[in-house]
């Protein structure tokens, strides 16, 4: 310790050692995430109906004539034609892999929407669903598969008309009537402004109110398929993802995850409480406003591509508060990491565990968070406000 | 430390200025001979903080807390807002803070409505500290400190070398410095207040307004707290309003003292004019002795009023309720 006499430069390198130590834990965090990624992707793109040995699995994912060639990558992303490629390569390129990566968009997605969800109310228990969008993503869902279950729509265009069914709508569907429900839930809170209990307590009045409707529509369901085809939906499923799904998050993941990062210092300043974040000059009401809406793109973007996977969010901030601490500026880019790792990693339990059946992923991850939490109320005394 | 507050003989050029339409004042009432002059600035380029015609409530409540009062802030001063629990004090506080939003009135700073200026550019000129604060346990004293510069940095800004001055000269001013890296989780109640006192400095405002800076501190700590105040006072420009629960402290440290009864502002003026035998029994409803000393009046509690009592049990010709 330099003790009384520490100069300016003892206090700099004091500075930099403490920062490299928790730059430490987070550099060591994500690199223990990207293995579990890599592990998991491993074994997704080896087992399966089609069984390959993992050297030639190995061969196929690092396949150069797939990585560095462009029009591969153009057809994956750009849904351009795609060129001819091995069996091997074709199978974990085209079959296995795209699932491995809305894996890893959904994981990140509701990891940073739960981040920042848990800082606008300054509640640890906060998940990207609290706000109702869940509630509201299920109902539409619902709505969706029972009572319109093979509606057509035909939207006339300057060239041509766009033909849509409303199977081929659900995930954009789901997606705006979680938002709906959010915007919902703000009016019901709005009363000379907001806090964050009433917009808690307003998410449970909106959820409540959803659930049961959506509970009753299960109930007009006209056979077992439209209804198992529900409940894989509002539990979560990556089952039958595609790189169709990567194209349509990837750039709303982007975007609202650039958007959580940049946006790591209020969430700090929120957490400071509403009055001294106000009197520090931030226009609470505004930036609350916006930073939920960003959490809500991202939710939204996840219930998209894998429907309501529930746990996920909640529970990834949380590990990575206890190893980064509640710095946002380390906590966002810790759950960039830590949300795709648990749910890929919950992806190869539901997806091998009872094959040739699959189960949906919210499940697994409801297996592995419940436990989780249990261990966390008995190891730590207090829980609750961040 | 020697007495070296300003002579407190200027009663007649005092820099609170009296609200006009009390309808029950009483000529021997203490703080009677202040003027009605506006406030005069005893300390060049200190900011003027007022507010004119202040009727403050709270959102769940009609009646307001506060009902048409003014208040003008001597510039550079201490000013301290006393008065029992409930008497509107921190009310007072949180709306010229513009925590609350006003029923009526307006508050002006260097001449300024405070409700027209954007919020950033408000928080560079006006500070406060809330009685109760929170923050994530594992945030380091520096991290804290360094929020204060929010509203000096741009959205995409990262701490610039002027920054880092100023978090430099409050962690050093609030004597915090030793607890620079500790997290603030692992801090006493009264070493949170001083970093929290510190992260008010950092941004650097030209008014600060305390909410009850000592309460809940042990004397150690509530020592501190003053004296950071007493140097603010000496040592800038910057206007000091606090809300203090302990009148002996306020009639210690503070220039100004207003004492507030029901909402409304029963005297103001300097500490030997405010703090009377009159006023305690009057607004804090106790009977005791004051004692003019070098450091300005002392108070010895003796015992409660009540309003069934026979009056001026102690003596006190000036307990004349």
């Amino acid at each position: 310790m330099a003790g009384s006499q520490a100069t300016g430069a003892d206090v700099l390198t004091r500075r930099e050692r403490w920062l490299g130590w928790v730059g430490g834990s987070l550099f060591t965090l994500c690199l223990g995430s990207l293995a579990v990624v890599l592990v998991g992707g491993l074994l997704q793109a080896s087992f399966g109906s089609y069984s390959m040995t993992l050297a030639q699995t190995w061969r196929a994912v690092f396949n150069p004539d797939v990585i560095f060639n462009w029009y591969v990558w153009e057809a994956f992303l750009f849904g351009a034609e795609l060129p001819e490629m091995g069996h091997d390569s074709l199978i974990v390129w085209h079959m296995r892999l795209p699932r491995v990566f809305v894996g890893i968009l959904v994981g990140m997605n509701l990891a940073v929407s739960g981040a920042i969800f848990q800082a606008v109310t300054r509640n640890e228990l906060a998940s990207p669903f609290i706000l109702g969008v869940s509630s509201g993503a299920g109902l539409m869902i619902l709505l969706t598969l029972v009572v319109l279950p093979s509606v057509t729509i035909v939207v006339p265009f300057l060239v041509g008309t766009f033909v849509f069914n409303t199977s081929q709508l659900l995930p954009v569907l789901a997606a705006l009537g979680g938002a709906a429900a959010f915007l919902v839930v703000y009016a019901i809170a709005w009363k000379n402004g907001t806090s964050p209990v009433r917009l808690v307590l307003a998410g449970v009045i909106v959820s409540t109110v959803f659930g049961s409707l959506q509970t009753a529509m299960f109930f007009f369901a006209e056979d077992i398929g439209i209804v198992q085809s529900a409940i894989s939906w509002t539990t979560g499923s990556l089952t039958g993802t595609d790189w169709k799904e990567v194209r349509m998050i990837l750039p709303w993941t982007v975007l609202s995850m650039g958007l959580a990062l940049v946006s790591s210092r209020q969430l700090n300043v929120l957490l400071l409480g509403e009055s001294t974040a106000s009197s520090l000059g931030m226009n609470v009401e505004k930036v609350r406003f916006a930073l939920s809406g960003v959490a809500v793109l991202a939710a939204a973007a996840s219930i998209a591509a894998a429907g309501i996977v529930g746990f996920v969010g909640l529970i990834v901030p949380h590990m990575v508060r206890n190893i980064v601490g509640s710095d946002y500026r380390k906590l966002v880019i810790g759950c960039l990491f830590v949300g795709p790792a648990l749910m890929v990693a919950a992806d190869v339990g539901a997806r091998l565990a009872l094959s040739p059946v699959q189960i949906p992923v919210g499940i697994v991850t409801g297996l592995i968070g419940g436990p989780y939490f249990l261990y966390l109320m008995r190891t730590q005394d207090r829980m609750g406000e961040i | 430390m020697p007495d070296d507050r300003p002579p407190r003989t200027d009663g007649g050029e005092s820099a609170l200025e009296r609200e006009t339409d009390r309808p029950d004042d009483d000529s021997d009432r203490s703080g009677d001979d202040l003027t009605d002059e506006p406030a005069s600035a005893s300390k060049r380029g200190a900011s003027e903080f007022a507010g004119e015609n202040l009727v403050i409530g709270y959102p769940s409540t009609d009646e307001p807390v506060i009902g048409d009062e003014s208040v003008a802030v001597a510039p550079g001063e201490v000013t301290a807002l006393v008065g029992p629990n409930g008497s509107g004090k921190s009310t007072l506080l949180k709306g010229l803070a513009t925590q609350l939003a006003l029923d009526d009135g307006s508050v002006l700073i260097d001449g300024e409505e405070v409700h027209e200026l954007d919020t950033k550019a408000l928080a560079r000129k006006l500070g406060l500290l809330s009685q109760e604060n929170v923050s994530p346990t594992s945030i380091s004293v520096e991290e804290l400190v360094e929020h204060g510069r929010y509203p000096h940095r741009g959205f995409f800004d990262a701490l610039t070398d002027e920054d880092r001055r100023a978090v430099d000269r409050a962690i050093s001013l609030a004597g915090v410095e030793p607890l620079r890296e500790r997290p603030v989780g692992s801090l006493s109640g009264g070493q949170k207040q001083l970093v929290w006192i510190a992260m008010v400095l950092a941004q650097e405002t030209d008014v600060l307004l305390l909410d009850e800076p000592t309460t809940f501190l042990d004397l150690h700590h509530q020592l501190e707290v003053m004296e950071i105040v007493q140097t603010l006072r000496d040592e800038s420009d910057i206007t000091v309003v606090l809300v203090l629960h302990d009148i002996d402290q306020a009639a210690r440290y503070a220039d100004y003292m207003v004492a507030l009864e029901d909402g409304s502002i029963y005297a103001r003026g300097p500490p030997e004019e405010v703090v009377t035998e009159a006023l305690l029994a009057d607004v804090f409803e106790i009977d005791a002795r004051v004692e003019e000393t070098a450091r300005g009046p002392r108070i010895e509690p003796l015992r409660p009023r009540h309003d069934d009592e026979p009056e001026g049990q102690c003596g006190d010709p000036g307990a004349d309720r």
